[in-house]
C-alpha cells in the first residue's frame, strides 16, 4: 500500500521532483497517520457504544446530555481528559511512569500495520504476518508492568502483576490454537491465511449444509478453537471475565489507578485498540477476514431469503409469547432480502469481498465482546489459572493434534 | 468426570446469562430513566383536606405571597414556628393610598419587608390559615433551583453554605425607600427613648426631691440589691453543677455502691435482703449515666 501510494504521489506533475524515497517517507507517515486516526476514532465510536450497550442491557438510557442521543459525549470526555492536569506521583519512577503508557499505545497501534483490511488496504504486507501481530501485540504487558511498577502504588503494582501473569498465562493456548491454523494453511502471512478461505463447500466437510470456507467450518477441532482464541484473547485484552488487572471493586483501577488525564487517556484508547485489534484476528484467521459469506450474488439472495423468512417466524414467536419485540431488525432483513432481489447489483456488493465484510464481522465480535462485559461476573486469579492451564490449554492442544488427524482423514495432506 | 460436568455447567449458565442479558438489550420496555430537567414526575393531584380546609390540598411546597392583597397584620410571622417569615411594617403617611385588597379591606400599613427564608421553612402550612385575607399560601413549586436569587458574590466553594437563594423578598417596596423608612423609624425610636429617658431623669429628681435618702441606707440598699443579683443565678449555677460534675457524682456513687454491699452483710443475715439492695444499685447510677450521654451527645454536636 505504501508503494501503491508512493507511486500515486508520484504521478501528480507538481510532486513528481520530490524523488521516490521522499514520496515514500510521506506516504509512510500519511499511511501511519491513517492508522492512529482509525485507532483514535474507533476508541471514541466504540466507547459511546459500550455506554450505550451497557445501558440497553440494563434498563438505562446511558449517556443522552451531550448532543442528540449522547452523540458527542465521548468527543466532550476526550476533551475534557486532554485538559486535565498532568500529575506524576511524587514518590514515582518518572521516565518510566511517563513511557509506561505510550508504550502500551505504540504497541497496540504498531500492530494494524498488518492488518488486512481488503486485499489490496494493508499497511504491510508481511510473511510473518501473524508472527509479528502476536509478538508485537504482546510488548502491551511490557508497558502495564512498566506503568504498575513507576506508580510505586500497591493496587497498582498487584495489577501488573497480575496482568502479567494472566496474559503469559493465555499466550500459550492462543499461540496453539493459531498454530493450528497455520498447519491448515501452511502460511503465517494474513491475505494467504484469507485467500485460502474463500469458496463454499460442506460444514465440517461432510456434513452436507452449504458454508463459506471459512477455518470455524472446516472441522469440529476448528471450531472448538474459535473459542479457545475468543476465550484467550478476551484474557488478553483484560475485558471484563478476566479484568483482574484493573478489577474495581478489589484493586482501585490496578495498573492505571496513579494515572489521569491524557496519559489515562492514552490506557483507554489502547484498551479498545487492543480489543479491536482481537476481534480482527479472530475475524481473519477463523471468519474469512475481507471474504464475503455469499459464493455468488444468487446465494445471496437466497440467503437472505431464508435469513427474513426465519426472522419473521421467530419475530412473530417471541410477540406471541411475550408481547414485546423490536420489529426493526425484521423490517431490514426484509428490506435487505427485497432489494436483493430487486437490484442484482446490490446482491453482487454483497457477494463480493471487501472492506465492508471484515468490518461488519469485526463489529459483530466486538459486540460479543461487550456482551460478555455485560453479562458475565469476574474470575478470581485462581480461577483464571484453572481455566487457562486445566481447560483451555489441554484444547488447544486437543484441537492442534485433532487438525492434523482431521486433515488426514479428508485427504487435505497425504504422508 | 466433575471436571467435564464442571465445564458443561459453567457453559450452560454462561449462555443462560447472555440469554437474560440480551432479551433486556433487543426488547423495547418502559423506561425507567427519568430526564430530570426535561420531564418530571406528575405532582399526584389528592385532597388532603376535609369540608372547611378544602384548600388544603396543594403539595405543600415553595410558598407564596400576593403582596396586593396583604394587609401586613403579620398574623403569619406570629403563626410561624420556626420563625422564617419577617415582616417590616410601617404606618402609611396620611396622604398615602395603598389601595384597597380583594376581599375590600383598606391597606393602612406599608409592608415594606415580606422575607421568606426558605431554607428555614418547614413546609407546615400553618402560616396560611390564619392569614384574614388568603394573600399567602403554599404553591406545587418543588424546584427551588435556579439562578433568580443566587448571590454571585459568593464563590462557588462557598455557595455550599451560602442561603442567600433561599431567602425570598415579597414585599414590592425599593430597597431605597426600605432603607429610608427602617433610618426614619429608627430616629423616631431614638427620639422617642430619649423623650422616655428625659421623662423618667424627671420623675427621678422629683422624687429625690420628695425624700432624699441618708448616705449610708442608700449604700445599703445598693449592697442589697447587689447580693440579690448575686443570689439570683444560683439555680442556674446549680444546674451547671449538675450538668458538668457529673463524673465526680458517678465517682461518688461507685464509692457507695462499693461500701453499701458491705453494710447489709453486716447487720442482716437474710439474702433476700440483699437482692433488692443489688437492684436498688445497679439502677442508681443510671440517670448519671445519662446526663453523661447528654454531655457527650452535647460535645459531639458542638464538634459537628
Amino acid at each position: 500500500m505504501i508503494q501503491t501510494l508512493a507511486n500515486w504521489i508520484l504521478s501528480f506533475d507538481i510532486l513528481s521532483g520530490m524523488g521516490y524515497p521522499i514520496a515514500w517517507g510521506l506516504s509512510l507517515f500519511i499511511v501511519a497517520a491513517l492508522i492512529f486516526v482509525f485507532v483514535a476514532l474507533n476508541a471514541l465510536v466504540l466507547v459511546y457504544i459500550e455506554r450505550k450497550v451497557s445501558a440497553f442491557m440494563q434498563v438505562r438510557l446511558g449517556p443522552m446530555r451531550v448532543g442528540k442521543f449522547g452523540l458527542l459525549q465521548t468527543v466532550a470526555d476526550a476533551l475534557k481528559l486532554l485538559q486535565k492536569e498532568d500529575i506524576i506521583p511524587e514518590k514515582a519512577d518518572k521516565a518510566l511512569f511517563t513511557i509506561g503508557p505510550w508504550t502500551i499505545l505504540v504497541a497496540s497501534v504498531a500492530t494494524f500495520a498488518a492488518i488486512p483490511f481488503s486485499d489490496t488496504l494493508l499497511a504491510a504486507d508481511m510473511n510473518i504476518g501473524l508472527f509479528y501481530v502476536v509478538s508485537i501485540s504482546s510488548i502491551v504487558v511490557l508497558g502495564i508492568v512498566m506503568a504498575g511498577w513507576a506508580s510505586n502504588n500497591k493496587w497498582s503494582l498487584y495489577g501488573a502483576m497480575r496482568s502479567a501473569a494472566q496474559i503469559i498465562s493465555y499466550e500459550i493456548p492462543v499461540g496453539i490454537t493459531l498454530i493450528s491454523v497455520v498447519a491448515v494453511v501452511g502460511s503465517l502471512n494474513l491475505q494467504t491465511i484469507i485467500q485460502a478461505q474463500g469458496g463454499a463447500g460442506n460444514l465440517f466437510h461432510w456434513i452436507p449444509i452449504p458454508v463459506p470456507n471459512w477455518f470455524i467450518f472446516h472441522s469440529p477441532f476448528l471450531f472448538m478453537a474459535t473459542f479457545v482464541y475468543l476465550i484467550g484473547g478476551t484474557a488478553e485484552i483484560n475485558r471484563t471475565p478476566f479484568d483482574i488487572p484493573e478489577s474495581e471493586s478489589e484493586l482501585v483501577a490496578g495498573f492505571m489507578t496513579e494515572f489521569s488525564g491524557l496519559r489515562w487517556a492514552l490506557f483507554f484508547l489502547s484498551e479498545y485498540a487492543n480489543a479491536t485489534l482481537v476481534a480482527f484476528i479472530l475475524t481473519i484467521i477463523f471468519l474469512g477476514g475481507w471474504q464475503s459469506p455469499f459464493v455468488n450474488y444468487s446465494s445471496a439472495q437466497i440467503a437472505l431469503s431464508i435469513f427474513s423468512v426465519i426472522a419473521v417466524i421467530w419475530t412473530v414467536f417471541v410477540r406471541m409469547k411475550s408481547g414485546r419485540l423490536s420489529i426493526y431488525p425484521l423490517g431490514l432483513s426484509i428490506l435487505a432480502a427485497i432489494s436483493a432481489w430487486l437490484f442484482p447489483g446490490f446482491a453482487v456488493w454483497l457477494a463480493s469481498p471487501g472492506i465492508f465484510w471484515i468490518l461488519a464481522k469485526v463489529a459483530g465480535i466486538i459486540f460479543l465482546l461487550m456482551w460478555f462485559r455485560w453479562t458475565f461476573p469476574r474470575l478470581r486469579v485462581d480461577q483464571l489459572m484453572y481455566i487457562s492451564w486445566k481447560v483451555v490449554l489441554p484444547l488447544a492442544i486437543l484441537n492442534l493434534m485433532g487438525v492434523a488427524i482431521w486433515m488426514w482423514l479428508t485427504g487435505e495432506i497425504q504422508f | 468426570m466433575s471436571y467435564f460436568s464442571n465445564i458443561s455447567n459453567a457453559v450452560s449458565t454462561l449462555i443462560d446469562g447472555m440469554k437474560v442479558t440480551m432479551g433486556y438489550f433487543v426488547r423495547p420496555r418502559e423506561n425507567v430513566t427519568l430526564q430530570y430537567p426535561d420531564e418530571v414526575w406528575p405532582i399526584p393531584e389528592r385532597n388532603i383536606g376535609v369540608g372547611e380546609l378544602d384548600s388544603y390540598n396543594t403539595i405543600r411546597s415553595k410558598l407564596h405571597v400576593n403582596m396586593d392583597d396583604c394587609i401586613g397584620c403579620k398574623a403569619c410571622e406570629r403563626a410561624c414556628p420556626v420563625d422564617c417569615i419577617h415582616i417590616d411594617t410601617y404606618r402609611a403617611a396620611p396622604d398615602q393610598d395603598l389601595g384597597v385588597t380583594s376581599n375590600g379591606t383598606k391597606i393602612k400599613l406599608l409592608t415594606a419587608n415580606f422575607i421568606i427564608d426558605m431554607s428555614e421553612c418547614m413546609f407546615c402550612d400553618l402560616c396560611t390559615p390564619p392569614c384574614p385575607e388568603d394573600c399567602i399560601e403554599m404553591t406545587p413549586d418543588y424546584q427551588f433551583i435556579g439562578n433568580d436569587n443566587l448571590n454571585t458574590d459568593v464563590t462557588p466553594e462557598e455557595r455550599w453554605r451560602d442561603r442567600d437563594h433561599l431567602i425570598y423578598q415579597f414585599s414590592k417596596v425599593p430597597e431605597e425607600e426600605r432603607q429610608r423608612l427602617k433610618a426614619e423609624a429608627e430616629e423616631a425610636a431614638k427620639a422617642k427613648a430619649l423623650a422616655m429617658a428625659a421623662k423618667k431623669a424627671a420623675a427621678e429628681k422629683a422624687a429625690e426631691k420628695t425624700a432624699p435618702p441618708s448616705g449610708e441606707a442608700a449604700k445599703e440598699v445598693a449592697s442589697e440589691t447587689s447580693t440579690e443579683a448575686t443570689t439570683e443565678p444560683e439555680s442556674i449555677v446549680r444546674m451547671e453543677d449538675i450538668q458538668f460534675a457529673t463524673p465526680d457524682q458517678e465517682k461518688i456513687t461507685s464509692d457507695a455502691a462499693e461500701e453499701k454491699p458491705a453494710a447489709p452483710e453486716e447487720s442482716s443475715d437474710t439474702a433476700a435482703k440483699d437482692t433488692p439492695m443489688a437492684d436498688e444499685q445497679t439502677e442508681k447510677p443510671d440517670p448519671e449515666a445519662e446526663t453523661g450521654t447528654e454531655s457527650s451527645r452535647d460535645k459531639d454536636s458542638n464538634n459537628g
